[in-house]
């Protein structure tokens, strides 16, 4: 009888926990990143899959052969020489946000937040923190943020055309 | 003129154009026009039954292709940019197949079956398979 009890209170539980937790998302979210040195170097992807949770969970999702660049010679040299997609596809970043308390999800306004998580991109895993903001309009979230990528970090060799990117997030939840 | 002036003027030359053809080959090469592309043919299931059982194969297989995509659309929706996605159906609510025009379509309907010719650029679990850069085939 006491192990019901017990069972059925955690049913509860986790019940009440799951209704409480809010969860956003898109599968539309745009990240472009652009070479300090070179602004030919750039491109944009606007089919980001990201989740947004009203408990700080973060998590974005972009394939590499989505990123669109002016020139289709970049593009194919990107894919190809430097991020290698057919073997690593997709960059997964995980992360939450540091600064919950400072961010109401029920109430319209724009929060400050910091970011912190893990990215994984061309079979390399690295710890980022960025700095960005989330506006929440008519009980929806847009979170934007700005960070840099050192190419010798994730084991890209791309010296001769840019040693670092410039990368813009801006995703509007549904 | 002394002939190693010639000489020189000849190499310069030689240089420049090779540097300008180097230029225009890397400036000028056009996009893919997926609508010229002959295209593999199958349905939003199929696409979504082969990368949830085997992204590895299914990536070899469909990543980079033009793909011709027959299915039942979910919703229509815009992106950040303002071009028309079409999500297509399978048969886990959750997981669609989300395909971005670069040619505005016309007026779609939800619930509707058509086809969609884009550029499959991969799998992202438990969210969606994306297709972008397509056009409206039928």
């Amino acid at each position: 009888m006491k192990f019901v009890y017990v069972f059925l209170t955690g049913i509860l539980l986790l019940g009440t926990q799951a209704e409480a937790q809010k969860v956003f998302g898109t599968r539309n979210g745009k990240i472009s990143f652009i070479s300090p040195t070179d602004e030919d170097v750039k491109a944009t992807n606007n089919e980001v899959a990201s989740r947004l949770a009203d408990n700080g969970q973060i998590t974005f999702s972009a394939l590499i052969k989505g990123f669109k660049f002016r020139y289709a010679e970049m593009q194919e040299h990107f894919n190809d020489q430097y991020l290698e997609s057919n073997k690593f596809p997709r960059a997964d970043f995980k992360g939450n946000i540091v600064n919950l308390k400072e961010v109401n999800f029920t109430r319209d306004g724009s929060y400050k937040v910091t970011v912190k998580g893990d990215l994984t991109m061309h079979g390399v895993t690295k710890n980022l923190t960025a700095n960005g903001t989330i506006e929440i309009k008519g009980g929806k979230p847009v979170a934007s943020c700005k960070f840099v990528i050192l190419m010798k970090d994730f084991n890209v060799d791309a010296s001769s055309i840019t040693e670092k990117v410039n990368v813009e997030v801006n995703c509007a939840f549904q | 003129m002394q002939k190693w002036k010639k000489m020189l003027v000849i190499i310069g030359i030689t240089g420049v154009l090779v540097a300008g053809a180097v230029v225009l080959y890397v400036y000028l090469k056009p996009h893919r026009d997926v609508a010229k592309e002959k295209a593999v043919q199958l349905t939003a299931q199929v696409l979504f039954d082969a990368f949830k059982s085997n992204e590895t194969e299914a990536n070899a297989q469909y990543l980079d292709k033009a793909i011709e995509l027959n299915g039942e659309v979910a919703d229509i929706t815009k992106n950040q940019e303002g071009n028309t996605v079409v999500n297509f159906k399978t048969n886990d609510p959750l997981f669609v197949i989300n395909c971005t025009f670069k040619t505005d379509p016309g007026v779609l309907q939800p619930g509707q079956t058509i086809t969609f010719k884009g550029i499959c650029t991969g799998y992202i679990p438990d969210m969606n398979i994306v297709i972008n850069e397509g056009v409206l085939v039928k």
